[in-house]
C-alpha cells in the first residue's frame, strides 16, 4: 500500500548555498535573517536554510571579498547587520551560476542515460 | 606582508568581532521571534521556536569564527613557543647550531659590510645615480682616470648632456696652521662647480663657487664636518678666523655637510680649496694648458633623461677635438701623438664616487673572501641540517604519533621549519653582532699600523638586508629538508621503519658535501699560506731588517724653491751623523709602497735610438748618495752617486740590471736618453730589486741623483731611510730631535721600519691566508662533527645486526673495521669531490697566488692527509663504541 506523501523539504546540495545567497543579494542588501527567509520563500518553502551554515557562509564570503557588511536599521527599527554584494561578488554570481548549470546538465545527462 | 599586518590587526580586533557576531545572532533571533509573534504563535512558544530554528548557537559561532581565517599567526606563535621549549630541552644542540650559524652569518656579513662600504655604498649627495666618472682609454690599455686640464675646460663649456662637470686633484698632505698650532691634514683642490654639481648644502657658512676658482682670487677654503668637529671643536666662530695652509694664509668660508668625506672611497678629505689655489702652494704652476699632462680627476652630473652612452658620445666629440688640436704641436709618430689619435673618452656610473685605490685594491680580494665565507656559511647550514636530521630520527616516534592522531603534514612541517627558523634567527642575530665587531677587526687587520680608514661601517640597509636574506635562506635550507623527510612516511610506517637505505643516502650526501667543502677550503688555505711564504721569501733585492723610514715635506713648512733640496740635504747630513745610524739616504719613491711611483720613457740606449712610438717604459726614482748602501742593494758595477752629482755636474744615472741588459756590452760609461732630451751617462748598475711593490716582477729602473734631479722631483714628500744598529726607540727620539733642529716646522710622518712596511704591503695576502686557515679549520671541525653524528646514527641503527655478528663470534676489530669502512666511502667520495672542486676553483684565485702552481701537489696531499686523519678520528669513536656492544643487550632490542 502506498501513501501519497507531501513533498518534503529538500536538503541543500553542498556549495549551492553560496550561489543562493549571492543571487538573493543581487537585488538589494539584506540581513542574515532576511536572506534565509527570502531563499525559503522564493523556493516555495522547498529549501530550508540551516542558520548554522548560513552565518559561516556569510562570513566566509566577506573574507573572500564577495560581500561586505554594515550595521543598519532594519525597516522595523531594529539595527541589523546588512550584507551587500561587492563588485567581486557580482562577477562571482555569474561564475557560481554557470558552475551550477554545468552540474545540472551533467546530472541530467547521467539520469537520461540511466533511463534510456 | 599586507596579509600579516591584517592578521595582527585581527588579533587585536578579535574580541570586537566576537561581540559583533554575538550581536548579529541575537538580532537574528529577535527578528525570528517577532516573526513568530506576528504569525500568531504565543509569546513563550515563539521564543522556543525561534531558538530551535536558529539551532546550536555556540556551534554556529565556532563555525563562523573558523571562517575568519586568522589562525596562521596564532599557529605561528604556538609553533614558536613549542620550538623554544624543545630547544631549551636540547641545549647542547641548540647552542652548537646557533653558534655555527652565527659564525657563518657573522663572518659573511662582516665581509659584506666591508664590501658594501668600499664597493657598493653610494655617495651621500643628491641623486648620486646621475653622477658619472670620466676616464680615457687607449686600445689595449687599462683606462686612465687622470685627465688633462685643457680637455676638462673645453668639455665643461661645450657639454650639452651634463648638468655640471667638475674636476679635482688630491693633495694628500698639507699643514694647517690655526692659532699658532700646525697639524697635517688631507686636502683636495676642486673646480668651482664641485659643490653645486654634487648638490651639497653647507652645514655652516657657504661652499665653494665658480667665482672662488679663478687665478688671482682670494685664497678661500672649506672644511669637512668631521675636521670641523675634530680640529675646531665644531665652533661656529671658526669662520671669522683665518688658517694657514703650508704657511700661506687662507680664509675659511664654510663647513661641508656631515657624512660627506669627498668623492673618493677610503680617503677622507679635511680641507677643500679651489683648484686654482694650488698654485699658491707650489712654486711651479700646475699644468693648466698642457694637453698631455694628466693630473685631474673628473666627474659630471647627467641631465635628467640622458643616458651614460649619450653623454659619452657628446663629451668624446669635444675630447677628440681637443686632442686633434693638441696633436699639431707634437711629432706625428710620437707617443703623445698616438694618444691624441687613439684615445677615447669613457664614462661610467659615478654613484659610488671616483676612482678609488682602496676599491681597486680590495674589490677582488673582498669578492674572494666573500665567496670563501659563503662556502663556510653553506657548510654551517649543511651541518645544522644534518644535526636536525639526526635529531628528527629521535623524534620519529613523536611525529608519527602526531600524524596518527590526525595532524596535517603541513602543520608538522611548518612546526619543524619554525624550529629551524628559530635557530636561524638566533644565529642571524648573533651573526649581526659578530659582523659589527668583525668588520672593524677585519679592516684593522687588512690595513695594520695605520690610521683607521675613514669608512662608514655602520649597518646600512643593504647589509641588514643581506644578513636577513642569508639567515632566511639558511633557515630554509636547514629546516625544510629534515621536516619533509621526517613527515614523508605515513603514520603506520613511520613508527616502524628506521633508516632505510634511501634515508641514509641523504645523510651521506649531506656529510659528504661537508667533507668536500671543507676540503676545498683546506686546499685554498694551503695555497694562500704557501703563496704568502713565497712572497715573504722573495728576494726583494734589499735587506729589509734594521731600516727606519720616515717622510717629511718641506713645502708644508712653507719652504719654496732651492730651500727645499737645501732642507733635505741638511736633514740628511744630520741623520748620517746620528749615533746608531750606520747609513742614511733620501729617495722620492719609498720601497714597497705604491702610494706613488714615477714612470718615464727611455728613447735611446747607448748608440741605439728606439723608435718614436715604441719607447722603453721604465720606472725611476730620485735617490741620494748612500741609498744603495742604506737599503743593502748591491751595486754590481760602477759607482754610487756622490755629493758632487748635483745641478752643476754632468747628468748621470744608475740603472738596474734589467735596464742595463738593454745596452750593448757594459752599460757603465754609455749614455741613455730619458724622455725627449735628457741625456745621462750611466755611472753604475744596481742589482735588480722590487720597485714599489713586492708582488711586481723586477722592472727596468733608472735611479737619478736626488739633488741633480728635475725640480719637479721635489714636489713630492721624500722618504728618508736610516740603517741603524741598536734599539729602535732611542733612534726614533734622536731622529725626531734631528728633524726639529733642521727645521722646527717640519713634521715627520709615515714613520715605519722597512720590515713593517713590507709586512703591511702583504697584509691582504696575510689576512687571506689567516682567514682561510681559520675557516678551513672550522670547516673541517664541522665536517667531522657531521661525520661523527652520521656514524653514531649508523651504529645505533645497526646495533642488532652488529650484536648478532658478535654473538656469532666476530672479533671486535672486525666490527670496528665494518663501521670504519662504512664511513670511509662517504669520506673518500667527499674528499675526491673536494679535490676536483678545488682544482676547478683555483683558476679563480690564480691571480692571488704568487710563485705557485694552482694545482700544487704538496698542498693537495697535505690537505687530503689532514682531512683523512681527522675524519678517521671522528669515525673511530662510534666504531670503537660499536665494538664494545654487548651482544645480549643488542639482540634484546630486536
Amino acid at each position: 500500500m502506498r501513501r501519497l506523501k507531501r513533498p518534503d523539504r529538500v536538503e541543500l546540495l553542498q556549495g549551492t548555498l553560496d550561489l543562493l545567497v549571492l543571487r538573493t543579494l543581487l537585488f538589494a542588501p539584506m540581513h542574515g535573517h532576511g536572506i534565509a527567509k527570502a531563499i525559503q520563500r522564493n523556493s516555495e518553502d522547498l529549501l530550508l536554510v540551516q542558520h548554522g551554515s548560513l552565518y559561516p557562509a556569510l562570513h566566509r564570503m566577506v573574507q573572500k571579498g564577495w560581500l561586505d557588511s554594515r550595521w543598519q536599521d532594519a525597516p522595523k527599527g531594529r539595527p541589523m547587520k546588512f550584507y551587500r554584494l561587492t563588485t567581486a561578488g557580482r562577477s562571482q554570481v555569474a561564475t557560481e551560476q554557470s558552475k551550477w548549470e554545468q552540474v545540472c546538465r551533467a546530472i541530467g545527462l547521467v539520469l537520461k542515460r540511466a533511463e534510456g | 606582508m599586507k596579509r600579516w599586518v591584517g592578521q595582527f590587526r585581527e588579533l587585536w580586533t578579535r574580541e570586537r568581532r566576537e561581540a559583533d557576531l554575538e550581536r548579529e545572532l541575537r538580532s537574528h533571533l529577535e527578528a525570528e521571534v517577532e516573526e513568530q509573534l506576528e504569525a500568531g504563535t504565543p509569546p513563550e512558544e515563539a521564543h522556543y521556536t525561534a531558538r530551535r530554528a536558529l539551532g546550536n548557537v555556540t556551534l554556529t559561532q565556532e563555525d563562523t569564527r573558523a571562517t575568519w581565517g586568522w589562525p596562521t599567526l596564532e599557529a605561528l606563535i604556538q609553533d614558536l613557543r613549542l620550538g623554544f621549549r624543545l630547544l631549551r630541552r636540547d641545549r647542547a644542540f641548540a647552542v652548537f647550531s646557533v653558534l655555527s650559524l652565527a659564525l657563518g652569518v657573522g663572518a659573511t656579513s662582516a665581509v659584506f659590510s666591508l664590501f658594501d662600504a668600499i664597493v657598493l655604498r653610494q655617495l651621500p649627495v643628491r641623486e648620486p645615480e646621475r653622477l658619472v666618472v670620466l676616464s680615457f682609454t687607449l686600445p689595449g690599455q687599462s683606462p686612465n682616470s687622470n685627465l688633462p686640464y685643457p680637455h676638462f675646460e673645453r668639455m665643461r663649456s661645450e657639454a650639452r648632456t651634463l648638468d655640471g662637470l667638475f674636476a679635482w686633484t688630491t693633495v694628500p698632505r698639507i699643514s694647517v696652521g690655526f692659532e699658532g698650532r700646525t697639524e697635517l691634514a688631507a686636502a683636495v683642490g676642486v673646480t668651482g662647480e664641485y659643490h653645486r654639481a654634487l648638490g651639497l648644502r653647507p652645514a655652516l657658512g657657504r661652499l665653494l663657487t665658480p667665482e672662488d676658482d679663478r687665478s688671482g682670487h682670494a685664497a678661500v677654503a672649506v672644511i669637512s664636518h668631521g675636521y670641523w668637529r675634530r680640529r675646531f671643536g665644531g665652533s661656529a666662530s671658526v669662520l671669522e678666523h683665518g688658517i694657514t695652509i703650508n704657511q700661506v694664509p687662507f680664509m675659511l668660508v664654510g663647513v661641508e655637510p656631515a657624512g660627506f668625506r669627498g668623492v673618493t672611497v677610503g680617503s677622507s678629505v679635511d680641507v677643500t680649496f679651489p683648484i686654482r689655489a694650488r698654485d699658491l702652494l707650489s712654486e711651479h704652476p700646475a699644468s693648466w694648458d698642457e694637453p698631455f699632462a694628466t693630473w685631474i680627476e673628473v666627474m659630471g652630473r647627467l641631465k635628467a633623461e640622458v643616458s651614460v652612452q649619450e653623454a659619452e658620445r657628446d663629451l668624446n666629440l669635444t675630447f677628440r677635438r681637443v686632442n686633434a688640436d693638441a696633436a699639431q704641436s707634437v711629432p706625428t709618430n710620437s707617443f703623445a701623438a698616438r694618444v691624441a689619435r687613439e684615445a677615447n673618452l669613457r664614462l661610467e656610473s659615478g654613484s659610488t664616487g671616483g676612482f678609488s685605490n682602496l676599491r681597486h685594491g680590495y674589490e677582488s680580494w673582498l669578492r674572494l673572501l666573500l665567496a670563501m665565507l659563503g662556502v663556510v656559511l653553506v657548510l654551517a647550514c649543511l651541518n645544522v641540517a644534518t644535526l636536525l636530521l639526526s635529531r628528527s630520527e629521535t623524534r620519529r616516534q613523536e611525529i608519527a604519533t602526531r600524524l596518527a592522531l590526525g595532524a596535517g603534514r603541513w602543520r608538522i612541517v611548518r612546526q619543524l621549519v619554525t624550529e629551524a627558523g628559530l635557530i636561524a634567527a638566533f644565529g642571524g642575530a648573533l651573526g649581526v653582532v659578530l659582523a659589527w665587531w668583525g668588520s672593524r677587526t677585519l679592516l684593522g687587520l687588512a690595513t695594520p699600523n695605520s690610521v683607521p680608514l675613514p669608512l662608514d661601517l655602520g649597518p646600512s640597509l643593504s647589509v641588514i638586508g643581506f644578513t636577513a636574506a642569508v639567515s632566511g635562506l639558511s633557515c630554509l635550507v636547514v629546516g625544510v629538508l629534515p621536516a619533509l623527510r621526517s613527515t614523508a612516511l605515513g603514520p603506520g610506517r613511520a613508527t616502524r621503519e628506521i633508516g632505510s637505505w634511501k634515508r641514509r643516502l641523504v645523510d651521506r650526501v649531506l656529510v659528504g658535501s661537508q667533507v668536500a667543502l671543507s676540503m676545498v677550503l683546506l686546499v685554498f688555505a694551503g695555497l694562500f699560506v704557501r703563496s704568502l711564504q713565497n712572497l715573504w721569501k722573495v728576494d726583494t733585492g734589499y735587506d729589509r731588517s734594521n731600516v727606519l723610514m720616515f717622510s717629511v715635506d718641506a713645502h708644508l713648512a712653507g719652504k719654496r724653491g732651492r730651500d727645499i733640496p737645501g732642507t733635505y740635504r741638511r736633514l740628511l747630513d744630520q741623520l748620517a751623523g746620528l749615533p746608531g745610524a750606520r747609513a742614511a739616504s733620501v729617495s722620492s719613491v719609498r720601497p714597497v709602497t705604491d702610494s706613488y711611483y714615477f714612470i718615464s720613457t727611455v728613447t735611446s740606449v747607448g748608440k741605439k735610438t728606439l723608435p718614436d712610438d715604441r719607447p722603453l717604459r721604465i720606472a725611476f726614482n730620485n735617490v741620494s748618495p748612500g741609498y744603495f748602501a742604506t737599503l743593502g742593494i748591491l751595486l754590481v758595477r760602477g759607482r754610487d752617486f756622490d755629493r758632487r752629482d748635483d745641478g752643476n755636474s754632468p747628468p748621470v744615472v744608475i740603472v738596474s740590471e734589467k735596464l742595463a741588459r738593454h745596452f750593448d756590452g757594459n752599460a757603465v760609461g754609455q749614455r741613455m736618453r730619458l724622455g725627449r732630451n735628457e741625456l745621462r751617462e750611466v755611472v753604475g748598475v744596481a742589482k735588480d730589486s722590487r720597485y714599489a711593490n713586492i708582488k711586481n716582477a723586477p722592472r727596468e729602473v733608472a735611479y737619478l741623483p736626488m739633488f741633480q734631479a728635475r725640480p719637479e722631483g721635489m714636489d713630492y714628500s721624500p722618504t728618508f731611510e736610516v740603517r741603524f744598529s741598536g734599539p729602535l726607540p732611542e733612534l726614533l727620539d734622536r731622529v725626531g730631535e734631528a728633524v726639529g733642529q733642521v727645521e722646527p716646522q717640519l713634521t715627520p710622518f709615515r714613520v715605519k721600519t722597512l720590515e713593517v712596511q713590507t709586512q703591511e704591503s702583504l697584509s691582504r695576502e696575510r689576512l687571506l691566508a689567516l682567514l682561510a686557515s681559520y675557516f678551513g679549520g672550522f670547516a673541517l671541525l664541522l665536517a667531522c662533527i657531521g661525520l661523527y653524528g652520521l656514524m653514531t646514527d649508523a651504529v645505533r641503527q645497526r646495533t642488532p645486526e652488529l650484536g648478532l655478528r658478535m654473538a656469532l663470534g666476530a672479533p671486535p676489530s672486525n666490527i670496528r673495521w665494518t663501521v670504519m669502512r662504512d664511513s670511509s666511502l662517504t669520506v673518500a667520495i667527499g674528499a675526491l669531490a673536494g679535490v676536483l672542486g678545488s682544482l676547478a676553483g683555483v683558476r679563480l684565485v690564480e691571480s692571488q697566488l704568487h710563485g705557485l702552481d694552482p694545482a700544487n701537489p704538496l698542498v693537495l696531499t697535505a690537505a687530503t692527509a689532514l682531512l683523512l686523519a681527522l675524519a678517521s678520528a671522528a669515525a673511530y669513536v662510534p666504531a670503537h663504541r660499536a665494538a664494545r656492544i654487548d651482544p645480549m643487550t643488542a639482540l634484546r632490542q630486536e
